[in-house]
């Protein structure tokens, strides 16, 4: 593998960037209502001189009021949910740990709902809650997976999925506390589904809370890259496990948490992206999570449009989509690990 | 990868909220937008001289039509099929996901929601700035009231007035015919696989009152998942089935018979079944037909004596339009 330069990490994560700008377009083109591409080309480059008020209504309210928001939701929770993924695959030395096998979806989906029901008018409390649920869960994971005082990839992984079934019938229970149209609404946020756009005051918290998050984790890739040698030789190496462990766990729990309470339990994004962009372009961990966000982002992006056209009218949810395309290679990578 | 997030930032959506609202005010020049709070407690502004409906669900679709309005509905959903030429109109999907782009591509002034709803659903279309008016029937005389509501919204009061108040004599009069019967215990079937039943704070716990029956479950819960057990223990005396295929709910009866739990109701060995239209289900001006046959098939003895020979006769067939 060739050694990583600047020069290599900026343009890898500027081609990157193009492709997703490019499924940006394609997303904003393709839904339920057709719309030509010259049209959305020549309405782009009205928005882009500043002259939105010339485009038709029912044009705006679609493309820039509905689809819009959805993708840029998108890209927040695939970027989250990858990156989250990542970090927990260096961190548990584990590389079929991502937070919905682990259960820190659930966990997160758990804090969620706890909280909505405790305070439903305080918007704010719906992602504290996931990420209290996140952060509770790793933890316990964490501890369920060692073994001899060592971490033990078999067991960490039997104590996630072990996790994940247990929250999964917590959440069943709390859903009967729901009534009437909260119900309906959890079903379909429990499939993992982008169609709710984000509280108008809540933007802020998840664009920045995710911008943090990423950049925290950013901080110790250098460290993920030795940890992935083993914990005693990080330690010989001058790491600060500790710190470590501490950022990235709250980091990816604060990462997870916001994704979920944005749009429910997507699962397999967080372990297959990283695994591609790790084929792709190598696995050192300061490319990886740059590159791991924004592919996370065009496969969300891309999974969405899918759902969101297949059946049209009718939507799938995209945890439907994430999970259709992920559980079978979450298979290969597992019979592939084996031998 | 900034270069996105400054995207993001670059289209703050509260402010494209206010364009939005203002251009949908600003489609009809002349009148001016009224307030109202709706059912949920909703405030929404609405323009005068509503031109475009959407109905997000079957029976505000059925109110619209009742209240002759159905020319000024330019779409509703894909379970929408009563009257006829609510079939006919373009679809957004099912009520529970329609699709928000095909409801906004109709260029609706007004969009009518219920508690079918999801809570998203109608706050996603408020906040890009089309109104919502969402109504929350819990009871029959709640659905009464929900016409003459989407009458004054619609400014078709003239109509909503006159239908209300025959569909309240109807029921005043159904209320003095029972008078003198005993309530009926009941099971009112909403699925058998596993069985639902309504709790008592639906419209149609309250249709069975007002049919002269009782449903013998009571439950906070809306649609409470009922133990069979608890059932076969109560005994109740008359089941109740709604279904727009009266002959495929036949079938599913006599399968039912076979089953042990179902096989021990007193009601199902001896037939005190009724089968009832899935008007039932819809808090629409059809409910008050509904209430009229249930209560018919619970207390036939009440509207054998007294009534005129021409009103049973009109009873008999409106029963026969029942079971078919």
């Amino acid at each position: 593998m060739r050694p990583l330069t600047l020069k290599r990490l900026l343009w890898t994560c500027g081609a990157l960037a193009v492709v997703l700008l490019a499924c940006m377009v394609l997303a904003l083109n393709l839904g339920a209502v057709p719309i030509s591409v010259t049209d959305l080309v020549l309405n782009l480059g009205r928005v882009a001189i500043g002259q939105s008020d010339q485009l038709p209504t029912e044009y705006r309210l679609i493309v820039f009021d509905l689809r819009l928001p959805r993708i840029l939701l998108g890209i927040l929770v695939g970027a989250a949910l990858s990156v989250s993924g990542a970090s927990f695959q260096a961190m548990l030395r584990n590389p079929l740990a991502d937070p919905f096998i682990l259960g820190v979806s659930s966990g997160a989906a758990v804090g969620s709902i706890l909280a909505t029901l405790i305070a439903p008018r305080f918007t704010l409390i719906t992602p504290l809650g996931a990420f209290l649920g996140a952060i509770t869960t790793i933890a316990a994971v964490y501890f369920l997976g060692r073994r001899e005082g060592e971490l033990d990839s078999t067991t960490l992984l039997l104590g996630g999925v072990i996790s994940a079934s247990f929250l999964s019938a917590i959440v069943m229970f709390l859903m009967t506390a729901l009534t009437g149209r909260d119900l309906r609404g959890t079903v379909f946020w429990l499939m993992g589904d982008l169609s709710t756009p984000i509280q108008p005051g809540l933007q802020w918290i998840f664009s920045v809370g995710l911008l943090a998050g990423i950049g925290a984790i950013y901080t110790t890739a250098a460290d993920l890259n030795l940890l992935l040698t083993g914990e005693r030789e990080a330690i010989h190496l001058g790491v600060d496990v500790t710190r470590v462990k501490l950022v990235v766990y709250v980091s990816a729990s604060l990462l997870t948490g916001l994704a979920v309470s944005a749009s429910g339990t997507i699962g397999y994004v967080g372990l297959l992206v990283p695994h591609a962009v790790r084929l792709l372009f190598g696995p050192d961990y300061r490319l990886l999570i740059p590159a791991s966000a924004l592919c996370g982002a065009i496969a969300i992006v891309l999974a969405d449009t899918l759902a969101r056209t297949v059946a049209a009218p009718t939507e799938l949810p995209v945890g439907a989509m994430t999970a259709m395309a992920g559980a079978p290679l979450f298979i290969y990578l597992l019979r592939r690990g084996m031998r | 990868m900034a270069l996105f997030f400054l995207l993001q930032f670059c289209m703050p959506a509260p402010a494209q909220t206010e364009i939005a609202r203002g251009s949908f005010e600003s489609q009809d020049a002349t009148p001016a937008a009224r307030a109202f709070t709706d059912e949920a407690g909703r405030h929404v502004q609405i323009p005068a001289n509503v031109k475009r409906i959407v109905s997000l669900a079957p029976n505000l679709t059925e109110i619209v039509f009742a209240l002759g309005e159905g020319d000024r509905l330019a779409g509703d959903t894909d379970f929408c099929d009563y009257p006829a030429d609510a079939s006919k109109k373009p679809h957004v999907g099912g009520p529970v996901n329609p699709n928000l782009e095909q409801v906004v591509a109709l260029k609706p002034d007004l969009v009518l929601a219920t508690a079918i709803n999801r809570r998203e659903t109608v706050d996603a279309l408020a906040r890009i700035g089309v109104p919502v008016y969402a109504t929350d029937p819990h009871s029959v005389e709640d659905m009464i009231a929900s016409i003459e509501h989407i009458g004054k919204v619609l400014e078709a009061e003239k109509t909503a007035a006159p239908l209300a108040a025959s569909l309240r004599e109807r029921l005043s009069n159904l209320d003095r015919r029972i008078s003198g019967a005993t309530q009926r215990r009941v099971l009112f079937v909403v699925w058998t696989d596993p069985l639902i039943s309504i709790g008592r704070g639906t419209f149609i716990a309250d249709a069975l009152r007002r049919a002269g029956a009782q449903s013998v479950v009571d439950a906070s819960a809306e649609w409470p998942r009922v133990n069979l057990e608890e059932i076969v223990r109560l005994q109740p005396e008359v089941l109740v089935f709604a279904s727009a295929h009266a002959g495929d709910t036949q079938h599913d009866i006599d399968m039912l018979r076979a089953r042990p739990g179902w096989r021990s109701l007193e009601a199902l060995r001896r037939g005190n079944i009724v089968i009832i239209s899935d008007a039932i289900n819809r808090p629409a001006p059809r409910l008050v037909e509904a209430v009229e046959q249930l209560a018919r098939a619970f207390h036939p003895d009440s509207f054998a004596r007294g009534g005129s020979p021409a009103s049973r006769a009109q009873f008999a067939e409106e029963a026969c339009t029942c079971a078919r």
